[in-house]
């Protein structure tokens, strides 16, 4: 049985726009859309949509408005928090054929894309030329720039560069009501309110985004990475300090202890030293620079207590090294049946307390946690080891990473760094946020969609109503097509 | 709060009452009262940018956030700091460079203007070319609502993408969404050894030239500034004194195989320069264009045109953002304003007016076309200040 409201009348209409090849909602075929990277959720849409062009978004979205369908944007299913879990009475737009790259201008240091297109193909077209993307998720392979706007998505090189928000300086968005709206643009600066800063990392829950365009920087002259070995996470951590008390901003600082690199090297044979602790520290910038700075990384990793210390030699060996960073997540399965992830952010001087805490945790709960963060910024993404098979581990893993992330709140950081709050975290954002501040974020919510049907149910804990706010009348495009009247 | 008297006057305009709060439920308190008998209330840091946007027809209350100055909190390990949106940009870096550390911002005015001020119109200076504008810095923020309700944004932490992102919708918007109290940046360490080398150039085509082979080139430069009359480009190196030093040397063989020739300034020589620089003129309006960096040359040649020659420009070649000093009566500054806004359409430029007489204020389009965003940013208005109390008329657009 369909779900109330999307009906057989509604679904023609949506098929009229896509096409017939491009509406799922055989439920065969709507199983891959049910969950997200988030596999634990799972919820089966109305039906699903393969729009073809920003054109086709805003007309499903002018639908969906005009019959109070929600709707869930969705581009490569990804997100780890949830996010493009579907509706069950709603819509699923999924962005993966808006795949076009549609303007690359070098001397500017711009690309426009639409939001499909995969994170690694918008370096891989300007890389001839010399220049780069700089938000680089380990899922970089496979996620979406819509969805990198969505989340606000970082990566290992986040730390000297910034985040996706950082290099977004223009989008075309369809607002809830079907409007399409332009903020920003290639040039900076645009006049108005920034609420191109607001929608990115809304988690799609303001509009959905048909086209961005990026900032790319020119790649630079040297890069430098050195991976050293330490007896314990608190040395590593001492290291990642000196570092800055000495005034360096490395381009990626990233840890990893015994249980991650074990399952690394299992995996990917990154050949990294046994040890309790890695520190991967990589350098850019001008030969100079690089070379200066990297001889005081390298005394201060000595100093500190860095046993083994190996130095990338050839882009190979700086590859190898990334490829036993990247896959962190994944060789977890070579260690454990299952494995949860969390991310949370704590201010850096905080980690030797933090992991002291989730040390303590392990011994408690009986689950093996691995830790890989990335160490700059502090944040973490301890992976919670768990068997299905064995009753109650499951939920255990969740009880563990709840507690986590209360020891974050407590060190005065953040239950998310990257992956969104989605539905998994909801919970917890008032445990971070205070009545007041949700209420104000509520408001932002309800100047983008008053009538909820954006996503709705993610990010804030209970769902609330925008309420009447004597606002201008906006008259509706199907009031002004003559197709509706207000009632 | 106390009456206000012709030393409060902003503009000619003598605030009805003037409250200068000591602490956030101090702020609240006004807020409320504002709310409640539905009095109107302009913020104002140090008033450095307060002739920003159009003039004003009255003011009930002034708020003065002059006594909430103190940097709360500078976590150096960290690389953050917390600072009362009272303090001056200037007071904050000296404090923070106990720890060798700063914001990374240089507004002209950078030593009275406050960081509300400074968050609240998104300013900033040449090392914005390296370091962003307080837009890229900004972490977290602490803000009174028109209700006098406290909300806060962001946190403490670098990286972290809980909730919706109000520390950067407030940054830019002008006073017109909220009372900022605090706001926390991430920080830099201070750099070792400095370098700006001046070239002296003859035409656009030159500026062009030289500063598209420089972006293009492997340099990393923390200020890529022109300026004009006489046209110059600057180009500053910040790093350690090996990077200063071969980058500075790069570079001048970049500009001599260009036929140009370069001046290097470095010491008490190169401080004084940076201070000096962009000092606005005391009388006449400023003008804040911003085109795509390509579209510079072409944007100062149109000006040639428009205002015969009679202007003066300085900003971030290398990003396409400039402030224009002109001179002239207000149908004459009017008309410059409105023919280099036919040149810069909507996401590829645009030209705000900053400052100016009132007469001109008061007939010009102020911000010009915000474009299809408008409605959007009017219901963010109306949902956090729906009796349009805060800075009424003068956010940007006119909200
Ligand atoms: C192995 C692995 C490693 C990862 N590593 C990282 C990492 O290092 N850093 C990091 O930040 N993340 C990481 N992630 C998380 C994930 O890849 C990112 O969140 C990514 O940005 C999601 O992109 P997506 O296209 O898959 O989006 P989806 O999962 O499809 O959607 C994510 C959210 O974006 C919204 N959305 C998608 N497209 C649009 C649009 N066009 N308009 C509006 N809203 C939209 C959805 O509604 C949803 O809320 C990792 C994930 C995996 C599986």
């Amino acid at each position: 049985m369909l779900p109330y409201g999307v009906n057989a009348t509604f679904l023609a209409k949506l098929e009229e726009i896509v096409g017939h090849a491009y509406i799922l909602n055989d439920p065969n075929e709507l199983l891959t859309y049910e969950s997200d990277g988030l596999a634990r959720l799972h919820a089966k849409p109305g039906c699903v949509l393969l729009p073809g062009s920003a054109a086709d978004v805003q007309q499903i979205v002018r639908q969906c408005h005009q019959h109070r369908i929600p709707f869930v944007a969705r581009g490569h299913g990804t997100g780890l928090s949830g996010g493009a879990l579907p509706h069950p009475d709603g819509v699923l737009i999924v962005l993966s054929r808006l795949n076009r790259i549609l303007e690359i201008d070098i001397a500017n240091q711009r690309v426009t894309v639409e939001p499909g297109v995969i994170n690694l193909d918008v370096t891989k077209c300007v890389a001839p030329q010399g220049y780069y993307y700089a938000p680089d998720p380990s899922s970089q392979l496979i996620c979406s720039i819509g969805g990198n706007v969505a989340e606000n998505s970082g990566g290992a090189h986040c730390l000297k560069y910034g985040f996706t928000v950082h290099h977004v300086v223009g989008v075309e968005a369809v607002l809830p009501d079907g409007e399409m709206v332009h903020l920003g643009g290639p040039a900076l600066d645009a006049p108005g309110l920034d609420v191109l800063a607001a929608l990115v990392g809304s988690e799609g829950t303001l509009a959905v985004v048909t086209k961005v365009t990026l900032r790319i920087l020119r790649a630079p002259e040297r890069v430098r990475t050195i991976l050293a070995a330490f007896e314990s996470t608190d040395a590593a951590g001492a290291a990642v300090s000196e570092f800055i008390a000495a005034g360096i901003i490395p381009a990626a600082v990233e840890m990893m202890d015994r249980l991650t690199i074990e399952a690394a090297e299992a995996a990917v044979h990154p050949n990294f030293p046994k040890a309790e602790a890695v520190l991967i520290v990589e350098l850019d910038g001008t030969q100079s620079e690089v070379d200066g700075l990297f001889e005081i990384v390298e005394a201060i990793c000595r100093r500190t207590g860095g046993t083994e210390i190996h130095i990338a030699k050839n882009n190979d060996e700086r590859a190898r090294i990334w490829r036993g960073r990247k896959a962190a997540f994944a060789a977890m399965g070579r260690v454990s049946p299952n494995y949860y992830v969390q991310d949370g952010v704590i201010p850096r001087t905080k980690l030797s307390e933090v992991l002291g805490r989730i040390r303590a945790l392990e011994k408690r709960s009986g689950l093996r946690i691995g830790n890989v963060f990335h160490a700059g910024d502090g944040n973490l993404h301890p992976l919670i080891c768990y068997d299905e098979q064995i009753p109650g581990q499951g939920d255990l893993a969740e009880k563990v990473g709840a507690e986590i992330l209360q020891y974050c709140i407590e060190a005065g950081g953040s239950i998310t760094g990257e992956h969104g709050v989605g539905v998994d975290k909801s919970a917890y954002m008032a445990k971070m946020f205070s009545e007041s501040d949700l209420d104000t974020m509520q408001k932002l919510r309800c100047a983008f969609d008053p009538a909820s049907l954006c996503n709705p149910g993610k990010v804030f804990p209970t769902p609330r109503l925008c309420g009447e706010v004597p606002g201008p009348y906006r008259q509706h495009p199907a009031e002004r097509a003559g197709l509706a009247e207000r009632m | 709060m106390r009456e206000g008297t012709s030393a409060d006057a902003v503009e000619g305009i003598i605030p009805k009452f003037v409250a200068e709060p000591a602490s956030a439920e101090e702020v609240t308190a006004t807020l409320e009262q504002a709310a409640r008998d539905r009095l109107s209330v302009v913020t104002r840091g140090s008033g450095t940018k307060l002739g920003w946007g159009p003039p004003l027809q009255s003011i009930d209350i002034l708020l003065s956030t002059a006594r909430l100055n103190k940097v709360v909190a500078h976590r150096h390990g960290d690389l953050t700091a917390t600072i009362e949106s009272g303090a001056t940009l200037a007071n904050v870096n000296r404090e923070l460079a106990a720890h060798r550390q700063w914001i990374p911002l240089d507004p002209y005015s950078g030593d009275r203007a406050t960081i509300g001020g400074i968050v609240a119109t998104n300013d900033s200076g040449p090392r914005r070319h390296r370091y962003g504008a307080p837009r890229d810095l900004i972490i977290g923020v602490e803000f009174a609502r028109a209700d006098g309700v406290i909300a806060r944004g962001g946190g403490i932490v670098v990286k972290n993408v809980a909730g919706y992102d109000l520390p950067r919708l407030m940054t830019g918007s002008f006073g017109c969404l909220g009372v900022i109290l605090t706001a926390t940046f991430k920080l830099y360490p201070l750099t070792a050894s400095s370098q700006t080398l001046v070239v002296d150039l003859r035409d656009t085509r030159q500026l062009a030239a030289l500063a598209g082979s420089i972006l293009a080139s492997h340099l990393t430069p923390t200020a890529l500034e022109f300026q004009t009359p006489p046209l110059r480009l600057l180009l500053r190196f910040e790093s350690i004194d090996a990077s200063v030093q071969q980058q500075s040397a790069t570079a001048r063989q970049m500009i001599d195989s260009a036929g140009l020739s370069a001046r290097t300034v470095t010491g008490d020589d190169e401080a004084e320069l940076w201070t000096r620089y962009g000092a606005p003129r005391a009388a006449g309006a400023a003008v804040k264009v911003s085109a795509m960096p390509t579209e510079l040359a072409s944007t100062l040649t149109l000006l040639d045109r428009l205002a015969a020659g009679n202007y003066s420009a300085n900003g971030r070649a290398g990003l396409g953002v400039f402030v224009l000093h002109l001179d002239g009566d207000a149908a004459a500054l009017e008309k410059i304003v409105v023919g280099l806004r036919e040149s810069l359409p909507a996401g590829r430029g645009s030209a705000v007016v900053m400052k100016g007489p009132v007469d001109f204020r008061k007939q010009v389009d102020v911000w010009g076309p915000i474009g299809d965003g408008l409605p959007l940013m009017k219901a963010v208005k109306q949902r956090f200040d729906p009796d349009s109390l805060l800075n009424r008329g003068r956010g940007p657009g006119g909200l």
